[in-house]
């Protein structure tokens, strides 16, 4: 899973074992990024 | 947030004329209701979305 | 069988009309007010993928939007129900993303109007997405509605009685639609409404003329009037023809 650290917006790989955490900058709120996958929406 | 692109009650396209308005009337200081008289936006339902329409974009970006 | 029917247009342009119809029912003006609003078929957008969509609206917000933006329909017979046709847009922020920057692969159906704002993109954001369009009728969602507004009323004939008493105020007397004086078609709006300006002191008598209809038909601009009304007729006849072989069996 990659995520997205909100305050040093480097890219974080996490583990099962290391929790929540970015480990450059030990914050707690990380970002999930967008999927690259294209996405079909139908027009409702 | 953007201009609704129809109208909600008629269906007419209002969006079309969203920057003119908004230069012209919000920005400007010309008077709303003689610039709709003169886009052609000729019905209450479709003056009132764009008078009474106010642009988010700018407010939320911010925030991702 | 076709019946010929006696229709004058009192205003015309592109997307606006006004026209006189005489010789129909109630009923069958109504028919044709409905057929225009909800069963004529015009393309509008159906599915779209998102590619990169990193604007601040979501990726269904912006698939509406798209929807509701109206295409020119191709003439009849050059599209079936189930075909589609792919539109594309991509645009990198700072700008913002208008209707007309809907790439068609078919000349025939590009975006009508080009000045609708999809969205306004900031430094770094960027929208890039394809859509697929189809033929579609108005019942079935109102993004395939070709007709906006549309309306009849009865033509009105004035007649002039007679003078008003001399000393007596004479009253604003409001009329909405094309009145007939004089064999004469004459749009209210020329006299701002009120008959009293076009008859000052006289006293009028007003009449619906039986069988006579004045439509007001608009479009968003995927078909233009004369197209939509005509289109509206043959599906009333399909649908009549239609129901006759249904009975005869």
């Amino acid at each position: 899973m990659s995520y997205k650290c909100s305050r040093c917006k480097r890219d974080v790989q996490l583990d099962e074992y290391g929790g929540v955490r970015c480990p450059y900058c030990g914050h707690r709120v990380l970002l999930k990024e967008r999927s690259r996958d294209v996405k079909e929406v139908d027009v409702q | 947030m953007m201009v609704p692109v129809r109208c909600f009650t008629c269906g007419n396209v209002v969006g079309e004329h969203w920057e003119e308005f908004d230069e012209r009337a919000n920005e400007g200081d010309e008077d709303p209701q003689e610039v709709l008289d003169d886009l052609g936006v000729d019905r209450y339902c479709c003056r009132r979305m764009l008078v009474s329409h106010t642009d988010l974009v700018d407010v939320v970006s911010p925030y991702q | 069988m076709s019946e010929e029917y006696d229709v004058e247009f009192v205003e015309r342009e592109e997307r606006e009309a006004r026209f006189l119809v005489r010789g129909i029912s109630p009923g069958f003006a109504n028919g044709i007010r409905r057929a225009m609003v909800a069963d004529v078929p015009t393309m509008a957008i159906d599915t779209v993928r998102f590619i990169e969509n990193s604007s601040v609206m979501f990726d269904e917000q912006l698939a509406l939007r798209l929807g509701l933006v109206p295409l020119t329909t191709p003439p009849e017979g050059e599209f079936g129900e189930d075909d589609t046709v792919t539109l594309s847009i991509d645009v990198e922020g700072p700008a913002t993303a208008y209707s007309g920057d809907l790439v068609s692969e078919d000349d025939l159906v590009q975006p009508a109007d080009e000045n609708v704002p999809i969205i306004e993109l900031k430094e770094d954001q960027r929208l890039e997405a394809e859509a697929d369009a189809v033929l579609d009728r108005g019942k079935d969602h109102a993004k395939h509605q070709g007709g906006v507004a549309i309306g009849y009323r009865h033509l009105q004939r004035v007649e002039v009685v007679g003078d008003l008493p001399e000393f007596e105020e004479q009253e604003s007397r409001i009329v909405r639609g094309v009145i007939e004086d004089d064999g004469e078609l004459v749009p209210t709006s020329e006299f701002d409404h009120d008959l009293s300006n076009r008859y000052p002191g006289k006293e009028v008598e007003v009449e619906d003329v039986p069988n006579a209809f004045v439509f007001h038909v608009e479009t968003d601009g995927s078909l233009d009037v004369e197209e939509l009304v005509t289109r509206a007729a043959d599906s009333i006849e399909s649908r009549a023809t239609e129901l006759e072989e249904a009975v005869q069996l």
